[in-house]
């Protein structure tokens, strides 16, 4: 039987382990792997990595895990991990940043369809100040369509998924819940300022 | 009296019925809700995960307008925008370089002033207060709502106090015994449903829904009962197709808390706009002669 020792490089771990501290706000070096994050959290079944492990790849250095594993990708934000944890870690709020820090270091996220929902999102909400629905999954739709041909998917699963978009539009409509005012601040000038001071912080970066 | 009011995005769209609840519930208690001038999207759960400035700088923007507004206190029904002005508001005082460089771009400056409340908050006041007991002339006896907070009423990314209890709080459930129902006791009252994952990560969302929905059917819920409009357009558009893939017979109406505290006011299913449900909510009402 072979046994894999871990291997713990202070010096490679530090980087990457400050800067998810410093930015999430997280002292992650307090975890003790308790694992009461893993037991409550709703999409840990999924992802088979829990909070836990995330943390554990995060002090040893391990990059590339810390970026392309699911629970960074399918975490729900529902932040029962950090409620729960007895030692006040919230790690809905590194994976958060992991996001971020992925995005900036323009690596392909593991579910590009999260990364083009919260782009588009955010897209939608600058043009008129605030979100207009139909707008929003427009570009959504758009932005993904588009990345999926990129990486070379067929026309027929973007057609099917097209199909089912529109039956969910139709049974909106049905029920009158789709609404086609469109929605539009007074004030769209500071709105633009913000998110220009966005894109500056993220390019000092 | 009047209360500063943030409908947010949802309420301006799909959840417009919503609103319109919400305004005439609250002015039969005699309060105004007082729309917030020009107020702007809060970023919401999008904002939260891919951009950590306009984060805290889009609800900062409402929060200056809010100040300047001269009220005493902001309700917000939507969960996801009350937790995004909540923890706006928090971090803005925790970090005085970050409040000048935003407010610096704003014209109406966030000064923190605003006491910003979940709807329920208020709703609760208005229970123990015997408010809404004095408005109400009907008794909901034989509804038996599961209510449903979701994740973000009771939990934050940061520290922030509510006057609830975190895992099992019971805010609604002291609002729909005022008018007569009978809540369930359950145990995926905080759990999330994966509103925000619902488009883009589907399956987790049913999966999600599959569990809460089988929870509150064993329990013996005939509906549930939110305040969050996420909540509810995901357990009502959804349902069918979380039944139908995990199996779950039953189908649960998914009333806004204002639809029900609206039922004992006296108003009508059409005031209400009740027809913009997808899982049917007059049968269980119909049946209760409540209707």
């Amino acid at each position: 039987m072979s046994s894999q020792s871990v291997v713990f490089k202070p010096e490679i771990s530090k980087p990457l382990l400050q800067e998810v501290m410093d930015r999430s706000g997280q002292n992650v070096l307090a975890c003790y792997q308790c694992r009461r994050c893993a037991a409550g959290c709703p999409v840990g079944d999924e992802t088979g990595v829990t909070p836990d492990r995330l943390i554990r790849m995060i002090l040893l250095g391990e990059k590339n895990e810390a970026f392309n594993n699911l629970l960074v990708w399918k975490c729900v934000a529902c932040y029962t991990c950090g409620t729960r944890c007895p030692n006040n870690i919230q790690t809905a709020r590194i994976n958060e940043i992991l996001k971020q820090m992925s995005k900036e270091a323009h690596i392909e996220p593991l579910n590009p369809k999260v990364a083009a929902f919260h782009n588009a999102f955010l897209t939608s909400a600058s043009h008129f100040g605030r979100v207009n629905e139909l707008e929003f999954m427009s570009l959504y739709e758009i932005q993904n369509t588009r990345s999926e041909l990129k990486r070379g998917g067929g026309w027929r699963a973007i057609v099917d998924k097209i199909k089912d978009r529109a039956k969910l539009g139709i049974s909106m409509m049905k029920k009158k819940r789709l609404h086609f005012k469109l929605d539009k601040i007074k004030g769209l000038s500071e709105i633009k300022r913000l998110y220009a001071k966005a894109r500056e912080k993220s390019v000092d970066r | 009296m009047e209360i500063a009011y943030y409908p947010g995005c949802s309420l301006h769209a799909s959840s417009e019925l919503y609103d319109i609840q919400s305004r005439m519930v609250f002015r039969r208690m005699g309060v105004e809700l007082k729309e917030i001038e020009d107020w702007n999207c809060c970023g919401a759960t999008s904002a939260g995960k891919t951009d950590d400035f306009l984060a805290i700088a889009l609800p900062a923007r409402n929060l200056g307008i809010a100040d300047a507004s001269g009220l005493a206190e902001i309700v917000i029904p939507c969960s996801s925008c009350y937790s995004r002005m909540i923890v706006s508001q928090k971090k803005l005082a925790d970090d005085p370089g970050l409040k000048n460089t935003i407010n610096a771009e704003l014209i109406k400056k966030a000064e923190g002033k605003i006491k910003i409340s979940s709807i329920l908050e208020v709703l609760v006041s208005k229970a123990n207060s015997g408010e809404i007991a004095e408005k109400s002339i009907k008794n909901l006896e034989g509804i038996k709502p599961a209510c449903y907070y979701g994740c973000l009423l009771t939990r934050f990314p940061c520290d922030v106090e509510i006057p609830d209890s975190v895992e099992n709080p019971q805010g609604m459930e002291i609002v729909c015994k005022i008018i007569g129902a009978q809540p369930i006791d359950w145990s995926y009252k905080t759990d999330c449903c994966g509103a925000s994952a619902v488009i883009n990560d589907t399956d987790t969302s049913l999966l999600l829904m599959s569990r809460i929905l089988h929870d509150a059917v064993a329990r013996g819920a005939n509906c549930f009962v939110t305040t969050c409009p996420m909540c509810q357009l995901n357990m009502d558009a959804y349902q069918e197709q979380v039944g139908e893939k995990y199996g779950i017979q039953k189908r649960l109406p998914v009333y806004f808390i204002t639809e029900l505290l609206g039922i004992a006011m006296g108003f009508s299913p059409n005031e209400m706009q009740l027809d913009r449900h997808f899982i049917d909510p007059f049968g269980l009402l119909t049946e209760l002669k409540l209707i």
